[in-house]
């Protein structure tokens, strides 16, 4: 495991909380402390097999990741802390009152402050041009200088690091004046947008008559708009297909300028009818120069593109697996990548397997309880494929098999908790698909600063081609199909 | 000492990082901060070095310069090293900055007679106004990019000193409209303003607001700073975001009402930083709308309105930072911003972001908390309470039902949003399958069933008691929701009873209501499983806690059964424990022969002894002095013998302790004299009643026979002292000191011992009368005695000084018992026993002006020096 070492103090900050908590104020201990509370109320150290009342206390209900730690008999509060790819995120927000009766989380700015930035430092260091642990170590390195840039004196000033990064490079570059803090910088060079649409199916199979299947898109549109001019103003308008799925939860980038009230209140809890808002979307803004996501939308589908079944029986040692999963006639059947993952979860690693698959080939990770099929560029013309086998697992080792706390259990519960086995198995069944949503893209017209001017261009923007139309950087036909939820893991690794 | 190399460097900072407190104890502690300060200007260190040494004393400035003078030495070394750097670009001057204002706040130099912040705030005013410097900072291109940096700097240093830049409020907002990067000089700007409003300095209030908004810029250099209103103030640092249900009562925010004119400008101030909002960072544009919220909550006239239109662009973005100062305006200005409708976009808003699949889970539960805490235009609940709110249906809550398959922090966290939705749902819907109580059992079996796997990991089960923690503390008037978690329980007992640990943590913590009945039923699904099997030790140890005195019976029959199968020391101490819980409610019957059993039977010597001290102590004992011997649980029973710890629980108890004086006793006024001679004493309780209360006395050199304690059987505070004769039985007529001991019982039954302070017998506390004589045979019965005295006692004469009063007085007042024959104002004859066997006769002549002399006689020669003491004392008394 990996720990986030650099730990940034500001003793003006602190200076601040002495005299806002007064009594109940509480010094941020040396790093060797915090460290140690901090693991232990993460459940990341000590044994867990025993009751400890510390942290196995019913009354410790802890509903969001920020901590109260014992450190020195004194409780330390709050504590922004989560884990994220084998990384601890904490942080300690300052708190303007006294701590005693404690305020609401709600209530405290350095909260959601506190938050952003560890999400900050999250994005930039597993960033998608990362590539390998290297990377990441010269990631660590800069991580120091460019929170002083970030942050100086405490002060959050930009949650996006790769800026910070940028803006230390630019330093000898004139800003001029209304340039957006969050721009570093300018383009210079042919004027092109890309945009990419990803959609991830989730869904749920139960394969039984009394529960429903469900499954959901979560869609993302994102840009990377090369544009000259400090604030071009951009319009991207999205188009549903002839009896497509509407739009629904649709969130935006701040940078996007103004939203319709329709699209701030479609909502997937709303009963679906007629009436439902179905277009066009538009996201009227002005992009900054690095890639972002310009929204995330939530979509009903009225078929999962793969149906499965996935069968898992305990013999003793033994464990008899068997998968089919079927395509849907109605999806493209071409793939980059397919692949299917079937995780073991709170076991040992897979010390002997024996198998049978109609399609494909598969890959066994035995230190990481997992198997990998790989099914390749297509399925096979009857659309169906099948995988049966047996495993075998050794001993629990420490930490290196995955855990879940909901795959849990042996040949006991199978027998008695058919309910639960349901869900353990067909969790599994995530099923995520990149495919192409059908989408019609409208540059309304890419303008210099001025406010005057894009009162002009909007008026002759539906006379007019977009005049960058053919330098749209149209995305990759890309798709993944993936079955299981530790690509993201494997492809590091690999 | 030379400067140290690169590596030497590293090293030490590596050592000093590891454990600063450890480092700056050590030997090189010392010296760190003055090393730093000169390698800075020492040109062997590469510039990479420098910035690591920088970063360090920002980092723990507070730490290597800690007090004032320290830290005024530190900076101006810092801003020296600033000036002589040379003029090609550097990354060091924006450090230095940094670094003087971090050392001077948190050393706590900052103010008008520091000589470094003299220097740094005309430096840092300059660098923010984009005037040039000179060449000593750099190229303008450079100074141009430590705009930024001084006004972070200006920022930090208004943070802590609120109200020290109010007279740049002008020149601030010029520089917003000319060239400069916009982000620094608005959130500096919005900064300024938010202190100049809510903490209105001295020197703001003679100026103005007005004034000080659109001063002149060619005033700057009069008054660009103002320490009056903030020396020396750190207790009025003003939150710039204060908490927001408390922030009205706590604060007490002063309602300013400007001028027209003022809040003409007030409004364009605020609209200018407004309008260029867009152009900041997410996180940034945050902080300026809390500062600017909070800034004009207090002022009449100033209608919120202003931020409506950030709030229709802000609402679409799930941005944490943008959403949570939505929530802040909201909670300010409430309905004067949002109207209803408003309020019910933003929770659907609310509601949709703490579920949308594309965000990580941290923001979904911090959301979940801003649905919880949700500032409501019109609250039904008391303020700051955690409550649903109102305008949050059924239909949105849907999306936020927990579910099995969430992580235990979502789980917890919408279970508790079920739980308020619940509590404010009537439970008549129950017959509803879709209402939420429905749901919630349903969800509690799942978990339930989870948590009863065996072998499943302790955080399953740790959930499903978290779980039922918070359904028992969120639902406590719901009959029908607590039978099922009851019965939900008791299941869960039963098919894993090594939960038991969880069980008795439970029951510690949830209220009266759930704790009796499931007390109760864990009782009876223990007891109902007697015998041999492998959970004995879950079962004893759940049977300590809950065993009382109901099904008592059934209770005795299980342990019985138990004892059989306790053959290890581990066993039978769980056993006992349970016998000493029941010991403790006082279950009477039954419980002595099982005990004696146990005293008999017990492989372990160390069980039987502990078994036979039970029992003893159940058979000597009354149960309340029982229940409190036996109060505290004892601690964890050491390896060797069980009963040493044992001992170290009641031993306090059954022993007598020593305690601080719990009555005040003193010698009371001499009264009628009796044929014996006895002590009058006062007795009174101090704090708290005394029972069964034994004085016992000593006598400091034997001059008397032992005394016999005293017995008093009850005192209680506040009630008239009460009064006790001591006997006396003097071996010779002499003063003395008598020890007391006092030895009582506590309201709570403990025995108590305390020394109180010595009292003293006086030699007047030792005269007796003679026995009343006929009338008439006065003189000559004095007479008798008087020749009777010599040859074997002595006769003298001495002076009794008389004070103002006169000699009739001094009689009555201390000799009156003792007169034989009085002729006033004369003559008086005095006859005093002294027990055991002498006598004192004096006689009283004529009083003279200052005195009156006095013959006497007596048959024990050595009370001479203690009469003369008596006598001449008489005056003073």
């Amino acid at each position: 495991m990996l720990y986030l070492l650099t730990l940034l103090r500001y003793p003006t900050v602190e200076k601040r909380a002495k005299i806002f908590n007064g009594v109940s104020y509480v010094p941020v201990p040396e790093d060797g402390p915090f460290l140690k509370a901090l693991l232990f109320h993460l459940r990341l150290s000590g044994d867990d097999k025993d009751f400890v009342e510390r942290r196995d206390s019913c009354s410790h209900t802890s509903k969001s990741p920020i901590y109260g730690l014992s450190v020195g008999g004194e409780e330390l509060w709050p504590v922004i802390a989560f884990l994220r790819n084998d990384m601890i995120y904490a942080s300690v927000p300052l708190v303007e009152q006294a701590l005693s009766p404690r305020p609401s989380v709600v209530s405290v700015s350095g909260v959601s402050q506190g938050l952003e930035l560890l999400f900050g430092i999250q994005d930039f260091l597993y960033s998608s041009s990362q590539k390998s642990d290297t990377d990441l170590n010269t990631k660590l390195s800069q991580l120091p200088d460019l929170l002083l840039q970030a942050c100086p004196l405490g002060t959050l000033l930009d949650t996006n690091l790769q800026n910070s990064l940028s803006s230390t490079n630019f330093s000898s570059v004139t800003q001029p004046h209304k340039q957006p803090a969050w721009k570093v910088g300018a383009y210079k060079g042919k004027p092109q947008i890309s945009i990419s649409i990803t959609e991830k199916v989730k869904c749920m199979q139960y394969g039984k008559q009394d529960a429903a299947d469900t499954w959901q898109v979560v869609g993302t549109v994102a840009c990377k708009c090369d544009l000259e001019g400090i604030m071009p103003s951009v319009t991207i308008s999205l188009n549903l297909p002839t009896n497509g799925s509407p739009l629904q939860d649709i969130i935006v980038h701040p940078c996007v300028t103004s939203l319709d009230s329709a699209i701030l209140t479609a909502s997937s809890l709303d009963t679906m009818d007629d009436s439902a808002f179905s277009g066009p979307y538009k996201f009227p803004f002005s992009p900054p120069l690095e890639s972002f996501s310009l929204c995330h939308y939530t979509s009903p589908v009225p078929v999962p593109p793969i149906l499965g079944s996935y069968h898992m029986k305990e013999e003793e040692v033994q464990l008899k697996i068997t998968v089919n999963l079927k395509l849907h006639e109605s999806v493209k059947n071409n793939f980059e990548i397919c692949e299917a993952h079937i995780p073991f979860y709170n076991r040992g690693p897979i010390t002997h397997l024996e198998y049978k698959v109609s399609f494909g080939q598969l890959e066994v990770y035995r230190e990481k309880s997992l198997l990998v099929w790989i099914i390749g560029q297509k399925f096979p013309k009857s659309m169906e494929i099948s995988l049966s086998g047996t495993l075998t697992f050794g001993a629990k080792g420490h930490n290196k098999q995955p855990f879940d706390h909901i795959c849990i259990g042996n040949t006991a519960h199978v027998k008695h908790l058919v309910q639960c086995l349901a869900h353990r198995y067909l969790l599994n069944m995530h099923v995520r698909t990149y495919v192409r949503r059908y989408v019609y893209l409208m540059i309304t017209k890419y303008l210099n600063v001025n406010v005057q001017q894009i009162t002009k261009t909007l008026k002759f923007d539906s006379h007019e081609d977009p005049p960058y139309n053919k330098d749209l950087g149209v995305p990759i036909e890309k798709r993944k199909l993936i079955l299981g939820n530790e690509l993201d893991h494997i492809n590091k690794r690999k | 000492m030379g400067p140290l190399s690169r590596e030497a460097w590293t090293q030490r900072l590596g050592a000093f990082r590891a454990s600063p407190s450890a480092f700056l104890a050590g030997a090189e502690g010392e010296d760190l901060g003055h090393d730093l300060l000169s390698d800075l200007r020492s040109e062997k260190l590469s510039e990479q070095t420098k910035v690591s040494l920088l970063t360090l004393s920002l980092e723990y400035s507070d730490k290597l310069w800690p007090d004032a003078p320290a830290a005024e030495a530190a900076a101006t070394s810092l801003l020296d090293t600033l000036i002589l750097l040379p003029s090609k670009p550097s990354a060091l001057r924006r450090l230095l900055l940094l670094a003087a204002t971090t050392v001077l706040v948190s050393g706590g130099a900052l103010g008008p007679t520091s000589g470094a912040s003299c220097r740094l705030l005309p430096l840092l005013l300059g660098l923010a106004s984009g005037r040039d410097m000179g060449r000593s900072f750099g190229s303008a291109s450079e100074q141009r990019h430590l705009q930024a940096t001084a006004c972070e700097c200006l920022g930090e240093l208004e943070r802590c000193k609120p109200g020290l830049l109010a007279c740049s409020l002008a020149t601030l907002r010029s520089l917003l409209g000319q060239t400069g990067p916009i982000q620094p000089v608005s959130l500096l700007l919005a900064l300024v303003l938010h202190n100049t409003l809510v903490v209105p300095s001295r020197a703001a209030a003679g100026a103005g607001l007005q004034g000080l908004l659109v001063a002149r810029v060619s005033s700057v250099g009069n008054c660009s700073w103002d320490w009056t209103g903030v020396e020396g103030q750190d207790a009025h640092l003003q939150p710039q975001a204060p908490s927001w249900p408390t922030a009205e009562e706590k604060h007490g925010f002063p309602l300013l009402e400007p001028s027209p004119e003022e809040a003409r400008e007030l409004k364009a101030a605020v609209a200018q930083l407004l309008d260029t909002s867009y152009l900041l960072t997410p996180v940034a544009q945050a902080q300026l709308l809390w500062l600017l919220g909070w800034a004009l909550r207090g002022l009449r006239g100033q209608p919120p309105v202003l931020f409506k239109p950030q709030l229709v662009r802000l609402l679409g973005t799930a941005q944490l930072t943008l959403l949570h100062s939505v929530l802040a305006l909201k909670a300010a200005f409430g309905e004067a911003l949002f109207t209803a409708q408003d309020e019910a976009l933003l929770l659907r808003r609310l509601t949709l972001v703490a579920q949308h699949p594309a965000l990580p889970s941290p923001t979904h539960l911090f959301y979940l908390q801003c649905l919880l805490r949700f500032p409501e235009n019109c609250p039904l609940g008391p303020e700051g309470e955690e409550a649903a709110p109102l305008l949050l249906g059924p239909q949105l809550c849907q999306g936020l039902m927990p579910s099995l398959l969430h992580d235990p922090m979502v789980l917890l966290a919408r279970l508790h949003l079920l739980c308020l939705v619940c509590a404010d749902t009537e439970e008549e819907e129950k017959d509803q399958v879709q209402s939420p109580q429905g749901y919630l059992q349903e969800l509690m079996a799942g978990l339930q069933q989870r948590a009863a796997l065996d072998g499943g990991p302790q955080a399953l089960a740790t959930l499903c008691f978290q779980a039922s923690y918070l359904i028992a503390r969120c639902l406590p008037g719901q009959p029908i929701v607590r039978t099922s978690l009851i019965h939900g329980l008791a299941q869960l007992y039963r098919a894993r009873p090594s939960l038991a640990p969880h069980f008795v943590d439970l029951l510690d913590q949830v209220s009266p209501e759930l704790r009796e009945p499931l007390r109760a039923v864990l009782q009876q699904e223990v007891v109902a499983r007697p015998g041999k099997n492998e959970s004995l030790c879950w079962h004893l140890q759940m049977l300590a806690k809950v065993a009382e005195e109901d099904a008592r019976g059934a209770t005795l029959s299980f342990l019985q059964a138990a004892a059989v199968h306790c053959t290890d020391w581990g066993l039978q101490q769980a056993l006992l424990r349970v016998c000493r819980a029941l010991l403790r409610t006082g279950v009477g019957d039954g419980l002595a022969d099982l005990l004696q059993v146990l005293a008999r039977q017990l492989e372990d010597a160390d069980g039987r002894d502990h078994a036979r001290l039970y029992y003893i102590l159940f058979s000597h004992l009354s149960s309340p002095k029982l229940g409190v011997a036996l109060g505290p649980s004892p601690a964890a029973p050491a390896l060797a013998s069980s009963l040493v710890a044992e001992n170290q629980g009641f031993a306090s108890t059954l022993m007598v302790q020593e305690t601080p004086a719990p009555i005040r006793l003193h010698v009371g006024p001499q009264k009628a004299k009796g044929p014996l001679l006895s002590l009058p004493l006062q007795v009174e309780a101090v704090e708290e009643p005394v029972y069964c209360l034994e004085l016992r006395f000593r006598v400091e050199g034997q001059l008397y026979d032992p005394l016999e304690a005293v017995h008093i059987p009850c005192l209680c505070p506040g009630r008239p002292a009460s009064l006790l004769y001591l006997p006396l039985r003097p071996r010779r007529p002499a003063p003395a000191r008598l020890h007391v001991q006092a030895l009582y019982t506590t309201p709570a039954g403990l025995t108590c011992h305390a020394h109180l302070p010595p009292l003293s017998v006086n030699f007047a506390d030792l005269f007796l009368p003679f026995p009343q004589l006929p009338k008439g045979s006065e003189v000559c019965f004095f007479d008798d005695l008087w020749n009777s005295c010599l040859p074997k006692g002595v006769e003298s004469r001495m002076w009794c000084p008389l004070g103002p009063q006169g000699l009739e007085t001094l009689v009555s007042q201390h000799l009156e018992p003792f007169v034989v024959v009085a002729q006033p104002p004369t003559t008086y004859l005095i006859a005093i026993r002294l027990p055991p066997d002498s006598m004192l006769l004096l006689r009283l002549q004529a009083a003279q002006v200052d005195g009156v002399p006095v013959a006497l006689r007596t048959d024990n020669w050595a009370v001479l020096p203690l009469v003369g003491d008596y006598l001449r004392g008489l005056a003073a008394c």
